[in-house]
């Protein structure tokens, strides 16, 4: 497992990429060690828009389903076709390759932390 | 709350890396590496499971045969010394107390496989309905350990810890029958049945020497541990019922679609006038059917099932279906709100999700 410094972090176990007034968000490595194999994934529509803490899409695992939600405020303006026709390409790549959608966002209103923080949360869980 | 159970291989799934889970009490592994690779290496391979959990009962006596007559569904005449049969234990009202399987090994003994969640039930049952009968039930499940050796390449597995002898009793075992064979130099049984649509065996192991014998399946054959994750797949493509989730005691044999294991000849047994009228369709009784999704998404269990607009059913166990590819399962529905090749449509979470009634199973066993 392991958690770039540059990104922030979600109690829900996603990543945020924040590059100005966009992000690209995503789901942990230690997220999906959990879930086992990712069988299949719902994401938005681009245009839409969504509430900080809001439900944007699941993921299913062989056996069970998470639900995405919003760590930002914001609009979709790109979601990953192609990680959700290879979804094994999701734990090979989880940083990178593994983005689920870009938004842009009017304000950062999101509960984010920082990789150490995220870290300690999950140890509190294991 | 009563303290989790574990089986005497905990401590090896905890060596080989397990990711465990509570499954009815029991503290089980529930994959090793990944739910999909195991899939398919039982399919192509062989796997090996640990299913101690599940119980054993014995039924002995001079009426043994007679007392199983009536409180079962298949014919237990039928068995020779050495065979097995699927079964199910019903209620005065035709529900699933269990589903087992029962061998006969004795003249008048039978060795009863029932599923682990309902072990205590099954017991009292059993020895309610026991009447004038002369018969003694013994609870064995506390001293057997329970192994599945699944998949095509499962005879060679098995044979490589076998005596010269025992090896050739397990290639001439016929499907679903039963032989006594030895296990670093204690007594145990090899029954050629399973719960993975493959060839494959089950054997039952004092519990002193179960890790033993597990490893020394992995040391000695290509086989691999496969957890419960895996297990409810290939089970799932098969299309064999999993108590709970397919049946219980609101569901009937004639519903959950193994009337083929329903023996109406045999005579009397509980529950029988009522299954009679279900298959004659004097009284009214759902369907078990197969179904594939025709779009994206998985529908799980309790999910509801619609034709158009009406409600006719619930999903019972549904997943990806990694062999048959898409996703699937089994649903109880209307008897006649849809037939082969005819659309439903399931409420996943909300959204509708087209899928279509297919051929049981939904993939075609190689268990013979």
């Amino acid at each position: 497992m392991s958690f770039p410094k540059e990104l922030k972090y979600t109690r829900e176990h996603e990543w945020v990429r924040l590059e100005g007034n966009t992000a690209a968000i995503g789901i942990t490595s230690y997220a999906l060690e959990q879930l086992g194999d990712v069988v299949h994934l719902d994401l938005p529509k681009v245009g839409e828009t969504f509430k900080a803490g809001s439900t944007f899409g699941s993921i299913e695992s062989t056996k069970t389903v998470s639900d995405l939600y919003m760590p930002i405020t914001g609009k979709v303006t790109e979601i990953n076709a192609a990680i959700a026709k290879k979804l094994e390409g999701l734990s090979d790549d989880p940083y990178v390759a593994g983005w689920l959608i870009k938004i842009s966002f009017a304000s950062n209103d999101g509960e984010l932390m920082a990789p150490a923080d995220y870290q300690k949360l999950i140890a509190e869980e294991e | 709350m009563t303290e989790i159970k574990k089986t005497p291989l905990h401590s090896l799934h905890k060596q080989l890396k397990a990711k465990m889970v509570n499954f009815g009490g029991w503290d089980m592994p529930v994959q090793y590496e990944s739910v999909l690779a195991e899939h398919k290496y039982v399919r192509e391979h062989c796997g090996i499971f640990d299913v101690s959990h599940m119980g054993e009962i014995i039924v002995e006596g001079k009426d043994a045969l007679a007392y199983l007559q009536g409180i079962t569904v298949n014919d237990v005449s039928r068995l020779e010394l050495g065979h097995g049969q699927y079964s199910a234990l019903p209620t005065e009202d035709a529900g699933f107390i269990d589903d087992l399987i029962i061998y006969r090994v004795g003249a008048e003994r039978y060795f009863l496989c029932v599923n682990a969640s309902n072990i205590e039930k099954d017991f009292e049952w059993l020895k309610k309905h026991k009447g004038e009968h002369t018969v003694t039930i013994t609870n064995e499940s506390p001293m057997w350990s329970q192994l599945a050796v699944q998949g095509p390449e499962s005879e060679e597995a098995l044979k490589a810890i076998l005596s010269p002898s025992d090896q050739a009793r397990v290639a001439d075992l016929p499907y679903t029958n039963i032989t006594e064979a030895s296990f670093q130099g204690k007594k145990g049984f090899i029954a050629r049945t399973g719960y993975t649509g493959e060839k494959g065996y089950e054997i039952y192991i004092p519990n002193a020497i179960a890790s033993s014998v597990f490893a020394e399946l992995l040391e000695k054959s290509n086989a691999k541990p496969i957890g419960l994750g895996a297990r409810d797949t290939l089970r799932l493509e098969a299309c064999y019922l999993l108590y709970g989730n397919d049946m219980d005691e609101t569901v009937s044999p004639i519903e959950a679609g193994i009337a083929w294991a329903v023996r109406f000849e045999k005579g009397d047994f509980l529950g029988k006038a009522k299954m009679e009228a279900q298959k004659a369709g004097t009284l009214p009784a759902r369907k078990m059917v197969a179904f594939k999704l025709s779009e994206e998404g998985i529908a799980r269990h309790g999910m509801d099932v619609y034709v158009g607009d009406r409600k006719v059913g619930v999903v019972t166990s549904g997943s990806v279906l990694p062999t048959v590819e898409g996703a699937g399962g089994m649903a109880l529905i209307e008897k006649d709100a849809a037939a082969l090749g005819d659309d439903l449509s399931i409420d996943v979470r909300g959204k509708r999700k087209l899928a279509k009634v297919v051929k049981r199973p939904l993939y075609s066993a190689k268990v013979k």
